[in-house]
């Protein structure tokens, strides 16, 4: 829930984004430190995770102190990221780890495991300032400077991820054009509504049925128009939620980059993933596909950071299988393009108005039967596919 | 394309993603068009809230 509730708007976002505007300048960041804390124990405790989730506002706190050590070229930014991915691991992978390695019933197992809020995007953000620290590419900025970027409330839970090279000047200097921040804010953060309310729940009447039981016993035709379903329902879910984040920050005066720009209307898959959860790709791009070499190897090397890449990317979406069944999927879509994109002859040919048009319907459908192994797990999935290929 | 390019813009201003106004939008009583805009989103949401699910990507 939490962007579609009065809590947020009312007891957050509101009190918050006059504050920050009111509020002298020295003061705006530690505001935002006390908001991000305050919402975080509010819907930890109201929404996920509870009292044990509540506690997590911990990490932040460490986060905030342990990244004072930071320097270029220092081995304290390796153990930071060393300390994100642990803590990562140990929240949202630790049972499927353990699992796969000594089966479900395995004396490992923590049956009280929890996530916690927002975990998958704050560890990103935890590992990029730690990198570009390292790499002299952030500014080390101040405690509470940074502690507001990491606990800034709109943006904390799922995105976009955020820079700090972004946040620190805009925090330090926010846009004072009350009148268009807020006019173009309200815009945004009504239209993300619409989009989940409107359109994205609507969907859930179609998506609801994939599951094993509904995928065995449906007519075959009726199988991809509940993917094209799922399709949209994503879309409109997760970029509403984006429009929401990001004009919430807009009424601080505060810009945060865009995440989606017409994804599904794109003519390869390269382009798909260059517009769809852009600052996911981003970060991938530079702190997983770029420090394995990219595309400055040999050949062969390149697949495989491509796969590897998307291999990631599945893995963050969720401990489980089907997961890293998707990353693949996308991973090898990615590699095919690659390979087409490159083969001999093709260098500085313009597609024709066909060829685009084929592209995008490869795409489109590409993309929405990947969304198969997103939303199901690895046996429905099948089942699915076997029903779509042979009835 | 043109056409296609101008309704996108329009879309994209009339979602709050962009600043600038594109072609052909008035440029009086452009405050009254907001709130008449914003109402009917608001209607939108009256109407379609009472089905709301979490969204999908809190979990992750």
């Amino acid at each position: 829930m939490i962007f579609n509730t009065f809590s947020y708007f009312l007891l957050f976002l509101l009190p918050a984004a006059v504050g920050f505007r009111l509020l002298a300048p020295k003061w705006r960041a530690p505001l935002l430190v006390v908001s991000g804390a305050s919402f975080y124990l509010f819907f930890s405790l109201t929404a996920v995770g509870g009292v044990a989730g509540a506690l997590c506002l911990g990490l932040f706190l460490w986060e905030a102190w342990f990244s004072r050590l930071y320097r270029p070229g220092s081995r304290w930014c390796l153990a930071g990221i060393a300390q994100a991915l642990l803590i990562l691991f140990i929240f949202k992978y630790w049972n499927f780890a353990t699992g796969l390695a000594r089966g479900a019933d395995n004396p490992w197992h923590w049956a009280g495991a929890f996530l916690p809020l927002g975990i998958s995007f704050f560890t990103f953000e935890f590992i990029h300032y730690a990198q570009d620290r390292r790499q002299n590419r952030a500014e080390a900025g101040g405690f509470w400077e940074y502690f507001a970027f990491i606990l800034f409330f709109p943006t904390l839970v799922a995105g976009p991820i955020k820079r700090y090279q972004d946040f620190l000047p805009a925090l330090r200097r926010p846009s004072t054009d009350w009148a268009t921040d807020w006019e173009r804010g309200f815009t945004r953060i009504l239209s993300g509504l619409v989009k989940k309310f409107a359109v994205a729940d609507l969907m859930t009447a179609f998506t609801v049925h994939l599951n094993a039981a509904d995928v065995a016993r449906a007519e075959r035709w009726v199988l991809p128009l509940w993917l094209v379903a799922y399709a949209v329902k994503i879309y409109f879910d997760f970029s509403g939620y984006s429009d929401i984040a990001i004009g919430s920050a807009r009424l601080f005066g505060l810009k945060v980059k865009e995440n989606f720009d017409w994804p599904y209307l794109r003519t390869n898959i390269a382009e798909f993933w260059r517009h769809w959860h852009m600052s996911l790709t981003r970060w991938l791009m530079d702190y997983v596909f770029i420090p394995l070499g990219g595309s400055r190897v040999a050949l062969p090397r390149i697949y495989l950071n491509i796969i590897a890449t998307m291999f990631v990317s599945g893995l963050w979406h969720g401990a489980g299988l089907n997961f890293v069944v998707w990353g693949l999927w996308h991973g090898c879509a990615l590699g095919i393009h690659r390979w087409w994109a490159h083969r001999p002859g093709r260098a500085g040919a313009v597609p024709t108005v066909a060829g685009r048009a084929a592209g995008w319907a490869l795409t489109f459908v590409t993309v929405t039967l990947g969304w198969a192994w997103f939303t199901m797990d690895i046996s429905t999935a099948l089942l699915f596919f076997r029903r779509l290929i042979l009835g | 394309m043109k056409p296609l390019l101008e309704i996108k813009h329009w879309l994209e201003y009339l979602g709050g993603a962009t600043d600038q106004r594109p072609r052909g939008f008035p440029r009086r009583g452009g405050w009254l068009l907001v709130a008449l805009w914003w109402a009917l989103l608001v209607c939108l949401i009256a109407a379609f809230c009472g089905q709301s699910s979490k969204f999908i990507y809190i979990d992750f």
